[in-house]
C-alpha cells in the first residue's frame, strides 16, 4: 500500500516537473527528427550539374554535350588555369583527354569515370550503338540506407538508458546531506527502501513510454522500417532501461557533488558511450572495434546498438545472450554498489 | 565587477567538471580525426575487401573477377548469407558480389543477373555496382557470334586517362589540410555542446530564486549585471576555445605552414561568439537543467548533423541544407570547406556569423528584461 502511495506521489512529481517531461518524451522525438532530415537526400548523392571546360575542338566536346549532369564550355588552353583556380569550372579535358583539376573531390571523380568510361568503349572498338548503357544487371540486395540505420539504432539505445535521470533525481529526494527534501523525508515513517523503489518504478515507466512513443513515431510517422523483431528489440530496450536507471542512482549516490553537475556527469557519459557506438559517424565505431575491440563489447550502448541492429537488419540472433548477460551484469553490480554506499545512513548534522 | 568575479568563482569551482568535459570531447575529436583521409571523396579510390561467390564458374563471371581483382581485395567465402551479411556488418569486407549458375544466360539475356550485397556504411562500396555494370555493358557491346570475349573487355578496360591536379600555394587536399578541415568541423559539434552545457551548470546558480531576488533589489543596474555575466561567460568561452585551438597545435603543429591557419582561428573565434551569444539566450529562456541539458545535445548535435559535421555536405539534400542555412554552423563549416586566398574571400560568412550572434544577444537582453519585470 505504502509503495502504491509512493508510486502515485511521484508520478504527480515528475509529470509538475515540465523541463524534466519536455527531456523524456520530446527530447527523444526531436533529435530523431533532426537525424531523419538529416538523411532524407542522403541515399542518393545529389549531384549538381558539374562545369567542366572543354579544350577547343576538342572531338568528343558533342559526346560531353549529351551528358545530362556536365555543363560544357569551350575554353581555350589558358584561360583554363584561371577558371580552375576561381572554381568556375571543375575540371578541364584537353584535346588528348587528359584532365586537369584543381583539386580532387566528389565532381573531379565524376568527371574521370565519365572520360575513363569514353576512353575504353572507343578501345574495345564496337559502334556506340552496341552498347546498352540502360541496362542495370545488378539485383540490389541489401537493406537501404543500412548505414544510416545504425545511426537510429545507435540513438535508440541511447534514449533507452534515458532512465540515468530519474535515477539521479530519485537519489536526491533520499539524501538527507543533500536536499532539503530528502531531510524532512528522512523524519517521516517513509521507508527509504519503498520510497527508492517506487521511484525506480516511475522512471521505468516514464522512459519506457517515452522509447514506445518514439517507436512509433519512427515506424508509423517516419515509415522507417527499424524494427522487424519485436520481441528481442524489447528485450534490449527494457536492459537498456533497466541500466539507465541503476547507473543514475550510482551517479547520485557515488558523489556529494549538487544535482546539476550530476546531470551533466549523466550526459557526458551517455553522449560518449553513443558516440563510441557510432552516433557521430560509424567511422568512430569502426575505429574503436578495430582498435580496442574490447571497449566495443563492454560499452552497454555498443551492446545494445549492435544487437538491435543484428536481431531487425540482419535475422542474426547468434550471440545474442552475450549481450543479455553483460548488461545483467552491469544491472546487478550498480545495484549492488549503489546498495552499499545507500545503507544506514545516519547524520548528526546535516 | 563583483558579478564578472562571483561567475569566474563559480566557473572555478567546477573546474575539474569543465576540464574533464573537455578532456573527454577532445578525446573524441582524436578519434573522429583518425582515418580523415578515407572520408575524402578522391582520385586514389580505396581498395575494398570483395567476397565472390561463384556459382557459375564461366569465363564471363572469371573475367569479371579478374577486372574487379585489379583494383580491390578478392576474398573467398562460403555461400551463406548469413555468414555474408555478419562479415559485412563487421566491417571485415565491404561488399559481397553472388554470382549464380545461370549467370551468362542472364547476361545475354539484359536480365538482372547476379546479386551484390554491399555496405551502405562505405561510401565508396557504391562505385563497385558502377564497375560490375559497366563491365557487363562492355561484355554485351563485344560479344561475337554470341560469345562473350573476356580478354578484349579486360584490355579495353586497362585505358584510363591522365589526372593532372594544378599545383597551388595551398592546396586544400593535402592530408594536413583535410585534418584540421575535420577537426575544426567537428569543434562546431563540441563547441555548442560544452557552451550550452557548461555555462548553463553555471548559471544555474545564478538563477536560485532567493539570489534572483536580491539581485532585483540591489542597486545593480539590470544592464551592468547582464554585461558582466556576458564578460565572465566571454572569459569561459575564450578558455574552452583556446583548449582546443591549442589541441589542434599540439597534434598537428608541424603542419601549421601547409594550411591557412589564420582561417581557422578567426573562423572558430567568429563561431565561438554566436554560440555564446546563443548561450546567453537560452539562459535567458530556461532554468530547467533538462531543458539546458536538451538543448545542449540536440542543438550541438543536430546542427552537426545538417550543416556537413558528421556527414559530408555533398551527401545532405537541398531541403536539409536549406534547414541549416538558419543556423550559423553552416556558415562556420562553409568557411573551413573553403580554400581561400585572403580573409576577404569569406568575409560574407564571417558578417552572418556575427548577426547571428548580435540577434541571439538582443533577444536575450529581451527575455531577460521580460524576465526582471515580471
Amino acid at each position: 500500500m505504502d509503495l502504491y502511495r509512493n508510486i502515485i506521489y511521484q508520478a504527480k512529481n515528475s509529470f509538475r516537473d515540465k523541463g524534466f517531461l519536455f527531456w523524456s518524451l520530446l527530447y527523444p522525438i526531436i533529435m530523431v527528427t533532426f537525424f531523419y532530415i538529416a538523411f532524407s537526400g542522403i541515399t542518393n548523392v545529389n549531384l549538381e550539374k558539374i562545369n567542366v571546360g572543354v579544350e577547343e575542338d576538342s572531338n568528343i566536346k558533342s559526346i560531353l554535350q549529351n551528358i545530362e549532369i556536365l555543363n560544357v564550355e569551350e575554353i581555350s588552353d589558358r584561360e583554363s588555369k584561371e577558371k580552375l583556380e576561381k572554381e568556375e569550372i571543375d575540371g578541364f579535358i584537353k584535346k588528348d583527354l587528359s584532365l586537369i583539376v584543381n583539386d580532387s573531390g566528389l565532381n573531379q571523380t565524376v568527371i574521370k569515370s565519365i572520360l575513363d568510361q569514353i576512353v575504353q568503349t572507343s578501345a574495345l572498338g564496337k559502334p556506340i550503338e552496341e552498347f546498352d548503357f540502360q541496362v542495370d544487371y545488378i539485383n540490389d540486395k541489401d537493406q537501404k540506407e543500412n548505414g544510416i540505420l545504425v545511426i537510429f539504432y545507435s540513438l535508440i539505445a541511447m534514449v533507452s538508458t534515458y532512465g540515468i535521470y530519474s535515477g539521479i533525481e530519485v537519489v536526491h529526494y533520499i539524501q538527507s546531506n543533500l536536499s532539503e527534501v530528502a531531510a524532512r523525508i528522512n523524519t517521516t515513517p517513509i521507508k527509504k527502501k519503498t520510497f527508492l523503489l517506487a521511484g525506480i518504478i516511475v522512471g521505468l515507466i516514464l522512459n519506457f513510454t517515452s522509447n514506445i512513443i518514439l517507436f512509433i513515431v519512427i515506424e508509423l510517422i517516419m515509415k522507417l522500417d527499424l524494427i522487424t523483431n519485436i520481441g528481442y528489440s524489447l528485450i534490449f530496450i527494457i536492459l537498456g532501461n533497466l541500466f539507465g536507471i541503476v547507473f543514475g542512482i550510482f551517479i547520485g549516490v557515488s558523489n556529494n557533488k549538487n544535482i546539476n553537475v550530476k546531470t551533466m556527469i549523466a550526459i557526458t557519459f551517455t553522449v560518449i558511450l553513443s558516440g563510441l557506438s557510432g552516433l557521430f559517424n560509424t567511422n568512430i565505431k569502426i575505429m574503436i572495434e578495430k582498435y580496442v575491440p574490447i571497449l566495443a563489447k563492454i560499452n552497454p550502448i555498443a551492446v545494445i546498438t549492435n544487437n538491435l541492429y543484428k536481431v531487425n537488419l540482419l535475422n542474426n540472433t547468434d550471440g545474442i545472450f552475450e549481450g543479455i548477460i553483460i548488461l545483467l551484469a552491469y544491472f546487478l553490480i550498480l545495484s549492488l554498489i549503489s546498495l552499499v554506499f545507500l545503507r544506514r545512513r545516519q547524520y548528526d548534522s546535516i | 565587477m563583483i558579478v564578472y568575479k562571483y561567475f569566474l568563482k563559480t566557473a572555478l569551482r567546477h573546474k575539474m567538471i569543465i576540464l574533464s568535459y573537455a578532456v573527454i570531447f577532445f578525446m573524441l575529436s582524436i578519434i573522429n580525426g583518425i582515418d580523415t583521409e578515407n572520408k575524402e571523396i578522391t582520385f586514389d579510390e580505396t581498395k575494398l575487401d570483395i567476397a565472390i561467390v561463384d556459382d557459375s564458374n564461366t569465363d564471363l563471371s572469371r573475367g569479371l573477377k579478374n577486372y574487379l581483382d585489379e583494383n580491390n581485395n578478392i576474398v573467398n567465402l562460403k555461400n551463406d548469407i548469413k555468414e555474408i551479411k555478419e562479415q559485412i556488418f563487421l566491417q571485415q569486407i565491404d561488399a559481397a558480389i553472388i554470382i549464380p549458375s545461370d549467370f551468362e544466360e542472364n547476361v545475354k539475356g539484359k536480365q538482372k543477373s547476379l546479386e551484390v550485397i554491399k555496405d551502405d556504411r562505405k561510401i565508396s562500396s557504391i562505385q563497385i555496382e558502377n564497375e560490375i555494370n559497366k563491365y557487363l555493358i562492355f561484355a554485351n557491346a563485344s560479344k561475337v557470334s554470341g560469345e562473350f570475349k573476356t580478354e578484349t573487355i579486360n584490355n579495353a578496360l586497362k585505358e584510363n586517362i591522365n589526372v593532372e591536379i594544378l599545383e597551388k600555394s595551398s592546396d586544400v587536399n593535402n592530408s594536413a589540410n583535410i585534418w584540421f578541415k575535420y577537426y575544426f568541423n567537428f569543434t562546431a559539434y563540441i563547441i555548442t555542446a560544452i557552451y550550452i552545457a557548461v555555462m548553463g551548470l553555471i548559471m544555474t546558480e545564478f538563477k536560485d530564486e532567493k539570489l534572483e531576488n536580491r539581485t532585483k533589489i540591489s542597486s545593480k543596474k539590470f544592464l551592468n549585471y547582464n554585461k558582466e555575466m556576458y564578460l565572465g561567460q566571454i572569459t569561459l568561452g575564450v578558455i574552452i576555445t583556446g583548449l582546443f585551438v591549442i589541441g589542434s597545435i599540439v597534434l598537428k603543429g608541424q603542419h601549421l605552414e601547409e594550411v591557412n591557419f589564420t582561417k581557422y582561428i578567426v573562423n572558430v573565434s567568429i563561431f565561438s561568439f554566436a554560440i555564446l551569444c546563443l548561450t546567453f539566450l537560452i539562459n535567458n529562456l530556461t532554468k530547467s537543467r533538462f531543458i539546458i541539458n536538451g538543448l545542449s545535445t540536440v542543438l550541438s548535435l543536430g546542427t552537426a548533423f545538417i550543416s556537413g559535421v558528421m556527414v559530408p555536405v555533398e551527401y545532405l539534400s537541398e531541403k536539409v541544407i536549406t534547414i541549416a542555412k538558419f543556423f550559423p554552423t553552416y556558415y562556420y563549416i562553409k568557411i573551413n570547406n573553403m580554400d581561400i586566398s585572403s580573409l576577404s574571400d569569406i568575409r560574407y560568412e564571417l558578417i552572418i556569423q556575427i548577426l547571428f550572434g548580435v540577434a541571439f544577444l538582443l533577444l536575450g537582453v529581451y527575455f531577460s528584461k521580460v524576465k526582471q519585470k515580471a
